[in-house]
């Protein structure tokens, strides 16, 4: 059981960051949800191992955006703002201006959509998304191919939205 | 199967994405292919879809957390998972205890303003009594528990004569099941009703008539009596669980007083009105409360003697002195006025009282009796 954890942790670990930071936006804090994850795996020793730290890490970080969306809002209109513009390095403030479009995009998709999504990029199968979200795995394809439009679309109009507002 | 595919409707998204992500089942998989080999509109589509895709993953790995320098720590590293999370289970379940241990706790020593438990220490333990005594059970004893009987006292017993019989009536545990209908008569009480550990004594004046008296709801006075105290006296009271000499007779009756630690804060003020003098204290020893009986009658000063030891000091009017017996520890022993009294308790036990100017003092606490006749002896009135 530990040795399987050990394996779900190297092939896992990041896919599990990742999916996290896509809640929380904050990649320390999504490493840190990311091992008490495994750190809570390590004692409920949970049969699939995987499937459980994907539910587990999705609630700490509902847990976690409830407890401080005020705070991280705050926060965020604070830092980003002054200092995109002026101290930045130019590809820095692209890659911030994109992260912040995807994510906003991100936001636009229903949870449903966004879940499954986010499970798929995480590396989980149609079979575990199902199982994780409820879905039947015939809509999943279904599910997906609505969120990945959605997406793209809403991330091409902030894009527009942006640029018409800049020019 | 070539006709299959021939006849196959268009492919929906759902399937096509599917497809590209490799979820198609082999035989859904070779019919969509069959399609699309044949349908042009289809294969448009399809590259669409596997655009839409590339797109759609290429954004999220924008959104990627920034690459860390430093590797995960090796799982056995991983810090515990939180305290809270790990423990809430027990956690929840100590939380409970210390919860009701500490509503205990703070309603008997606190001062808060709780209007007092009426029934628990001046009401008859007749049947009716039963109720709100339940209801102040809040504490409830962990496990379920036995209580020990109150002694029957019938008016033979309260002779001179009987006295040895009735220490060894003491020592019996008598159980009774919890909450048990009891034929209880009207005037049996004292303050001491409550008592320590399960032992509980329901006394009767002498005129009582019907006298066997086992309380009503007894576990749950004694669980009230419990909740009142200090953590030490909780400890000597689960010592003193067996009874197994005089000695801890009287720790055990020393502190059944305590129950009155529910009775309402008053001021001194009001305390002199009920007194008609100064209310008595321990000179030296920090004044906790003063307190009223809920009759009005009886004015109750606690004196702390350390942070967990608190004594009680009982003061009437010297006048009240019958009525007083309904209060009153011991009956057997009220004809000397004035002076220390060391009065033979009808459960065998001593109590200590003293008369000072129009002031009867009764002294109780988690004390030897001689410790309590030494403060007795200091009582003195409070000073302005």
């Amino acid at each position: 059981m530990p040795e399987d954890l050990a394996e779900v942790y190297r092939s896992t670990y990041r896919s599990l960051v990742r999916f996290l930071y896509r809640k929380v936006w904050d990649a320390e804090r999504a490493e840190d949800l990311a091992q008490e994850a495994f750190a809570r795996a390590l004692v409920h020793k949970p049969e699939n191992a995987r499937g459980w730290l994907f539910v587990v890490a999705a609630n700490m970080a509902r847990d976690d955006a409830r407890k401080a969306a005020r705070e991280r809002r705050h926060l965020t209109l604070l830092k980003s703002e002054p200092d995109a513009v002026h101290s930045e390095p130019e590809d820095r403030i692209d890659a911030d201006t994109q992260r912040e479009r995807v994510r906003t995009a991100l936001d636009l998709l229903t949870p449903r959509d966004r879940e499954a999504l986010l499970l798929w990029d995480a590396g989980m199968s149609y079979d575990e998304i199902s199982t994780q979200t409820g879905l039947a795995r015939g809509a999943i394809g279904t599910t997906l191919a609505r969120a990945r439009r959605r997406l793209v679309e809403a991330y091409d109009a902030g894009s527009e939205g942006q640029h018409v507002a800049r020019g | 199967m070539q006709e299959v595919r021939g006849n196959m409707s268009h492919v929906d998204d759902g399937t096509l994405h599917a497809y590209l992500d490799g979820e198609l089942m082999p035989v859904e998989r070779a019919r969509l292919e069959g399609h699309v080999a044949e349908c042009a509109a289809c294969r448009n589509r399809l590259d669409e879809e596997r655009a839409l895709v590339e797109r759609a993953s290429g954004l999220l790995g924008l959104a990627q957390p920034p690459e860390r320098a430093a590797p995960p720590p090796p799982l056995h590293q991983l810090r515990r998972p939180s305290v809270v999370w790990r423990l809430r289970v027990p956690v929840a379940w100590a939380a409970t205890v210390l919860l009701a241990l500490g509503i205990g706790y703070s309603v008997g020593d606190r001062r808060d303003m709780r209007p007092a438990p009426e029934p628990v220490s001046m009401r008859s333990a007749d049947s009716s009594a039963a109720l709100p005594l339940d209801r102040l059970g809040y504490i409830s004893t962990p496990a379920p528990r036995l209580a020990r009987a109150p002694r029957a006292q019938s008016p033979a017993q309260t002779g001179p004569l009987a006295a040895a019989e009735r220490k060894e009536t003491e020592r019996e545990p008598h159980m009774v099941v919890d909450g048990a209908p009891f034929a209880a008569p009207r005037e049996s009480v004292s303050y001491g009703a409550a008592a320590a550990n399960g032992v509980i004594t329901i006394r009767t004046r002498d005129t009582g008539a019907a006298n066997a008296a086992p309380a009503p709801a007894a576990d749950s006075v004694h669980a009230t009596a419990r909740a009142a105290l200090p953590q030490r006296a909780l400890e000597a009271l689960q010592e003193g669980s067996v009874r197994t000499s005089n000695a801890s007779v009287q720790r055990d009756d020393a502190r059944r007083a305590l129950v009155a630690t529910q009775w309402p804060i008053i001021r001194r003020g009001p305390a002199r009105q009920i007194l008609g003098a100064e209310p008595m204290g321990v000179p030296g020893l920090a004044i906790r409360n003063i307190r009223r009986s809920p009759t009005g009658e009886v004015v109750l000063v606690e004196q702390a003697i350390d942070s967990v030891t608190v004594i009680q000091l009982f003061q009437e009017r010297a006048e009240n002195d019958q009525f007083a017996r309904a209060y009153s520890w011991s009956d057997s022993a009220r004809q000397q006025a004035g002076g220390v009294q060391v009065r033979g308790g009808t459960s065998g036990t001593e109590r200590l009282a003293r008369f000072i100017g129009g002031v009867r003092v009764e002294i109780a606490g988690p004390l030897s009796a001689d410790s309590l006749n030494r403060l007795l002896e200091q009582v003195k009135p409070i000073g302005p």
